[in-house]
């Protein structure tokens, strides 16, 4: 019985970083994101920012063009824009990645926003956030919960 | 005789008024020009107007809650998900900064919400606490803030979204539609950090980016030079 149940579960464990691994090939030729990350927020935080930078190493610009994530009210592109001293929170159809080049979602630009968590992750905490892409693509990320306003270079994770 | 004598004392009077006047702006025009990432906007002909508002701990914070010192003064709402806590967190390092730095008599920071309706006291308590227990969160009637808002020369506009989707921008006048609370909205906004005098008037601003260790050496000439 005790065998069986091992050999069940080597085999789901198998399969399952069967899918990880098909999944991962077939995408990081063309979209990479390095270094997800979801800011820290206090516990009553109505909304929060999500951020990284996605890479598109495929000859075809791709747009970003929407952001799934489990335990929120809604998920918003949102970019904001300065205009004449006031900080516009302006809301995105999508997020273009141009062939061979980069978005990078950040703090006062281009950001990915959390509405309504159920309960606001905590420092160290990390969110799964899906992303949809125009090319069909979809791709998770965990996204690690930190403070801070920029990115942090020497931190950078490839998701290989 | 008498009349010759008052022409006088007026001519007098005028030309003293005059070297006060431009004595005064002479000084914070040399200041002005040593700043680095600020502004001096003092203008003693226009004093902030009286305003009585609500703070974190449902006490009032008027015009004498910025006569206890100096204030680093900023409008932020909750539901703010970048520039806002970009705003707070840089004021808890600059805070930070000037605590390591032993900074006397430290401007204490004020977080006062565009936005009454939905940050009530106690959310601005838990929300503005954590980027730093020091912070006081300051909320109160929206027709209060406004008030505030135009005399610090901030500004800040609400936007819903229609049934298609398409952006509608309101005016701080304007009247929210009814689902607007539950369907959400976010705020168009500047983002000065504003720094008060003892006297309760406004000194200077600093318009973003904000980069506390180049903000502490502003304040810190502005302190000395009052």
């Amino acid at each position: 019985m005790f065998h069986k149940i091992k050999t069940i579960g080597l085999m789901f464990i198998a399969l399952i970083s069967f899918n990880t691994t098909f999944a991962t090939q077939h995408q990081s030729g063309n979209i990479m994101i390095n270094d997800p990350w979801v800011r820290s927020a206090p516990p009553n935080a109505p909304a929060l920012g999500a951020f990284m930078q996605i890479a598109n190493h495929s000859d075809t610009d791709v747009k970003l063009l929407s952001a799934n994530v489990a335990g929120y009210k809604r998920v918003e592109l949102h970019r904001t824009i300065p205009k004449n001293g006031v900080m516009q929170m302006v809301k995105q159809e999508f997020m273009p990645i141009p062939a061979h080049g980069e978005l990078m979602l950040k703090p006062g630009s281009w950001h990915i926003m959390l509405i309504g968590p159920e309960s606001v992750p905590s420092k160290g905490e990390s969110v799964k956030i899906e992303l949809i892409f125009d090319n069909g693509l979809s791709k998770t990320v965990h996204a690690k919960v930190r403070k801070g306003k920029m990115m942090h270079h020497k931190k950078m994770m490839h998701h290989h | 005789m008498l009349k010759k004598i008052l022409i006088v004392v007026v001519i007098v009077a005028i030309a003293i008024a005059l070297y006060i006047y431009s004595g005064a702006n002479r000084d914070y025009k040399a200041l002005a020009k040593q700043l680095k990432v600020s502004h001096v906007i003092y203008n003693p002909d226009k004093p902030l107007p009286l305003f009585s508002l609500v703070d974190q701990d449902k006490q009032v914070f008027n015009n004498d809650s910025l006569k206890e010192g100096w204030t680093l003064l900023l409008f932020i709402y909750t539901h703010c998900p970048d520039v806002c806590p970009t705003e707070l967190l840089d004021m808890a390092t600059l805070n930070q900064l000037m605590i390591k730095d032993k900074l006397e008599n430290a401007p204490k920071v004020v977080a006062i919400t565009f936005d009454p309706l939905r940050d009530t006291p106690k959310v601005l308590k838990e929300y503005v606490g954590h980027f730093d227990k020091d912070f006081t969160g300051v909320s109160g009637d929206q027709s209060q803030i406004d008030k505030l808002v135009k005399s610090f020369g901030a500004y800040y506009e609400r936007v819903v979204y229609d049934k298609k989707g398409k952006p509608v921008t309101l005016k701080a006048d304007d009247k929210l539609p009814a689902n607007a609370l539950k369907d959400g909205y976010t705020i168009n906004h500047t983002a000065w950090i504003y720094l008060v005098n003892p006297e309760g008037q406004i000194f200077a601003g600093f318009p973003t980016p904000h980069k506390p260790s180049n903000m502490i050496k502003d304040i810190k000439l502005i302190m000395s030079q009052f």
